[in-house]
């Protein structure tokens, strides 16, 4: 029973991996898009008209990419930490500072989320757009909402695995030596 | 103690202790500034806050360069442009004593060229160089302590990641930092093979001579780095010469690397999948940190930090040298502990009201661009200083062999040839202002 | 009891909006409440965010007043937008800033949701700086890359014939010395701040001081904070943001302008005053441009037409008072 709880778990996780994965790829696109966006720009730009808008897209292309990028991030431990005084600990303190960060980007995940979505509703009520293609700034809010409800998710994946780390430490033992 | 003052120590304190029970950076940013901002007015103003914090922070035009000059690094990794380099520089130095040693820091200059980031070029120029320097039977300290040093030229070099942060921070042109930071570049560069070759000249084995190369490969390994070359023209020459701004070269800088990758090189869909990844570790750290860093300016402003300290700074009747090298000297001292990134996010917004008030008998903005030189120098020797230094922890990997302290021991003689260079940075400002003077010119 | 508030804005501390127009109006407030209220100034942002947040921040009650550009967040003040046309505004600022006062209740309040206004007002208006050549007519700009300041803007730089460019404004000096654009469409204000003098040799405006355009400024408090204030308090910051207050504000922009041109033509730059003709000439390319926005706003329900022939009348009507 607990076997197979700990099975399904394990494909929900692998599975949300693949989407924060995937979805960190669709803002390298973004990314490549901006690149593509502004080296038209310059090249139409030595003829006498920039792309209109580039300023624009850029702003926007580069903000949704990179919060895309926010819960690969936590899931790949890619933010700087500093282990000056943390590394000599025994590996069951350090997974609880681990879960102690996770639970801090968890809390900073939901809020980010729930505010970034009143922020959203507000770029639609107030209708907020760009100054010449006129864009609906909102957009752009709902997808860095997604990434938001990703990092959420990615926070959960590294609590509970940190969390295992903490109590299953004295098993471990057996099977981490020569 | 001033009430400002006060509340800004217990914000220090709190963000150091967070820090140091590894909470990431970024993250201890965001608590601080959170809970301060919160404390000082209540919850309603941070929390309305946070609704367009993240896409203002996150869409500024000027940020736009850090995730593409990063890319551009990334793929110029897959593309082999690391490889190229080192080759040409093995030819014109081979044959000297150290030579190879000498080759790697070239390489890494050039690399360093097309790339914004210190641990990008250390990582690749690693891989590349330190097999060629095992080979050759150099000293694992030597060849270890190059290749830390070295990849700061990653960022010591523009384009540079840090310069565009510090320009954010104190509202400097992203250009005249770049420009200032050329020529001090060089002379980094310059140093560091001096030191190699007196180095060499104490301890002559620690650097085998590996004999000369033939005259068909010396011809070819000179041709293979004018791609490099003519990207490295092409961006940054059209950076200083006014053709565009960095955004749009960095863009170009990504396409041009992409292109000639993608024809010449063989890079495939799945290096572009390895860089978009790596990118995205990247860039997702350097936003956070920058949204914390704007939490906590946020929380400071509030609480009338920065004034604060200013003030204190400027009555205190010390010279403004002194406080200038007393902050310079703090900064390496915290370049022990922390990355140079987070440091320029740290404390550039205590250290900036103070320094622009103060009387250097120098235009105000040459002061705001030398200052960001020499803070630029000094947060990069972090990297190469123990216990935390993120270019010697990435070499060492690489060499699981070499004891992580004989690396620290092989990179101290490059921390001295740095102190030499901040000297002369400090002494003759005109090193590092003239080159943005000719190009705003 | 005492009312703490804070005013956010995005220039610098000592640049002439905040030591020449928002610290007089803050004295002016606190003075007049007798002590009863303390305004905080906040410069360069550093309450955090961009300038396009401010008007989310104050309304949100993040700060408590704020200084702002409407044109920073496109399509919030599409009726105020109708002072940022092309020869509405034409040269007289104090007029603007009267007819704005007066169209106020009628015609733009509720654009303003969520905030309480304490006043509206325009800069110098737009004018043309060209690095390197001359213009005298619609014409002479053809083909030319032009920075734009607002979406207004843009169209007016399209009407002409250019192309409009849009990047920070810090960047346009350098955009200007190295030909990445020909000219920018922005006031005189901006020319000792950015050196212009240096990267320009031509300024050019219409007859009697003509501008191409305006952009809109505006000083909000936040609703609630305004309710809560007691009635001596808010009638101490209706005193300090009346008729005479817009007008003086008209007078300090226009000094700030002059000085700005004042720094040019000391540097040996060709300040251009086009003939009524050559003015004309403009005008006629430009006319488009008001028709163009009547439509745009149109699809809000937004009679642009009344608007315009309103605007006209009151500023007409404020003329030289
Ligand atoms: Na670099
Ligand atoms: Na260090």
């Amino acid at each position: 029973m607990a076997d197979a709880e700990t099975r399904s778990e394990a494909r929900l996780f692998s599975l949300a991996r693949s989407v924060i994965t995937g979805w960190a790829l669709l803002g390298g696109v973004v990314t490549l898009a901006v690149v593509v966006v502004q080296t038209a720009s310059v090249v139409t730009g030595i003829f006498g008209a920039p792309v209109p808008g580039d300023f624009e897209l850029t702003e926007l292309g580069i903000a949704v990419a990179v919060f895309a990028f926010l819960p690969y991030c936590q899931l790949t431990d890619a933010n700087v930490t500093a282990d000056i005084f943390t590394s000599g600990l025994g590996k069951r303190t350090q997974s609880a500072l681990v879960l102690l960060s996770s639970v801090i980007a968890l809390v900073f995940a939901i809020l980010m989320a729930w505010r970034t979505w009143l922020g959203a509703e507000n770029q639609f009520d107030y209708d907020y757009q760009t100054a010449i293609l006129q864009i609906r700034i909102g957009y752009a809010f709902i997808a860095i909402v997604i990434s938001l409800i990703l990092l959420t998710v990615a926070a959960i994946i590294t609590i509970v695995e940190s969390y295992q780390g903490v109590v299953t430490r004295s098993q471990n033992v057996i099977t981490d030596g020569p | 103690m001033d009430h400002s003052l006060f509340l800004g120590v217990v914000g220090l304190v709190a963000l150091v202790v967070l820090i140091g029970i590894r909470v990431p950076i970024a993250y201890a940013m965001i608590v601080v500034g959170a809970v301060g901002t919160v404390a000082l007015n209540g919850p309603n103003v941070f929390l309305n806050q946070l609704k367009t914090l993240g896409f203002s922070q996150f869409s500024k035009y000027d940020l736009s360069v850090i995730p593409m000059f990063v890319l551009m690094g990334y793929i110029a990794t897959r593309a082999g442009l690391s490889q190229d380099l080192f080759r040409a520089a093995n030819a014109w130095f081979g044959r000297l004593r150290g030579g190879v040693a000498m080759a790697a820091i070239a390489a890494c200059a050039g690399f360093g060229a097309v790339c914004g980031s210190s641990l990008a070029t250390a990582t690749t120029m690693g891989q590349v160089a330190l097999p060629e320097l095992r080979r050759y039977r150099y000293k694992g300290s030597l060849a270890t302590g190059t290749l830390a040093a070295g990849g700061l030229l990653g960022i010591l070099i523009p384009p540079s990641v840090v310069l565009v942060v510090y320009a954010i921070i104190v509202e400097a042109n992203i250009v005249s930092m770049f420009a200032a930071a050329l020529i001090p570049g060089f002379i980094a560069v310059a140093i560091f093979i001096v030191v190699i070759a007196v180095f060499v000249r104490i301890y002559p084995d620690t650097a085998p001579l590996s004999g000369s190369v033939e005259r068909g490969e010396w011809l070819a390994a000179t041709l293979g780095v004018v791609p490099v070359l003519g990207i490295f023209v092409i961006v940054i020459g059209g950076i200083y010469a006014g053709f565009y701004n960095p955004t749009p070269a960095s863009a170009v800088g990504v396409a041009l690397v992409a292109i000639y990758g993608s024809l010449r090189r063989g890079v495939r869909l799945a290096d572009y999948k390895w860089a978009l990844l790596e990118t995205a570790k990247t860039t997702g750290m350097i936003y956070l940190i920058l949204l914390g860093a704007e939490l906590l300016k946020i929380f400071m402003s509030r609480g009338g930090v920065p004034q604060a300290a200013a003030e204190m700074m400027v009555t205190s009747g010390l010279s403004p040298m002194l406080i200038l090298i007393l902050m310079l000297v703090a900064l390496i001292f915290l370049g022990c502990l922390m990355d140079s990134m987070s440091m320029i996010l740290l404390v550039m917004p205590f250290f900036w009201p103070v320094i622009s008030e103060l009387d250097f008998g120098m235009d105000p903005n040459d002061v705001k661009i030398w200052f960001g030189v020499l803070a630029l120098v000094v947060v990069e020797l972090g990297l190469i200083t123990p216990p935390v230094g993120m270019n010697v922890f990435v070499i060492n990997s690489l060499a699981k062999d070499v004891p992580m302290w004989d690396t620290f021991k092989g990179v101290f003689p490059f921390f001295i040839g740095e102190l030499v260079r901040l000297a002369l940075l400090i002494g003759f400002p005109a090193l590092t202002l003239w080159l943005p003077h000719m190009v705003s010119g | 009891q005492e009312f703490k508030l804070k005013l956010h804005h995005f220039l610098g501390p000592k640049s002439p909006a905040q030591t020449q127009m928002l610290e007089p109006w803050a004295k002016t407030v606190e003075e007049k409440s007798g002590g009863k209220v303390k305004i905080e100034i906040y410069p360069s942002m550093s309450l955090g965010g961009g300038p396009p947040e401010l008007i989310s921040q104050v309304r949100d009650g993040v700060v408590d007043l704020v200084w702002t550009v409407n044109g920073y967040t496109p399509g919030l003040f599409p009726r105020t937008e109708v002072f940022e046309l092309p020869f509405i505004h034409t040269n007289d600022i104090k007029a603007t800033n009267l007819a704005m006062r007066a169209m106020f209740d009628e015609y733009l309040a509720d654009e303003y949701k969520g905030v309480k206004v304490m006043f509206l007002h325009v800069h110098g208006g737009q004018a043309i700086h060209m690095a390197k050549s001359e213009v005298r007519k619609p014409e002479d700009l053809a083909g030319k890359k032009m920075r734009i300041p607002t979406r207004t803007g843009a169209w007016v730089i399209e009407a002409l014939g250019a192309a409009p460019a849009a990047m920070p404004v810090p960047d346009t000096p350098q955009a200007l010395s190295k030909g990445v654009v020909d000219g920018a469409l922005i006031p005189w204000e901006i020319i000792p701040a950015l050196n212009l003098q240096e990267q320009t040799d031509y300024q050019i405006e219409g007859v009697d001081m003509t501008r191409f355009g305006n952009t809109t400024f505006q000083v909000s408090m936040n609703a609630d904070v305004w309710e809560s204030l007691p009635d001596d308090v808010k009638k101490a910051f209706e005193d300090a943001s009346n008729e005479e207050w817009v007008k003086k504000v008209g007078e300090i922009w226009r000094n700030i302008d002059d000085n700005g041109i004042k720094v040019a033509t000391d540097a040996g730059n060709k300040h251009i005053q086009l003939t009524q003709e050559e003015t004309d000439a403009f005008r006629a390319k430009l006319e488009p441009v008001v028709d163009r926005w009547v439509k745009e706003v149109a699809a809000k329900n937004i009679d642009g037409e009344a608007l315009v022939a309103k605007a006209r009348e009151l500023i007409s009507a404020n003329a030289s008072k």
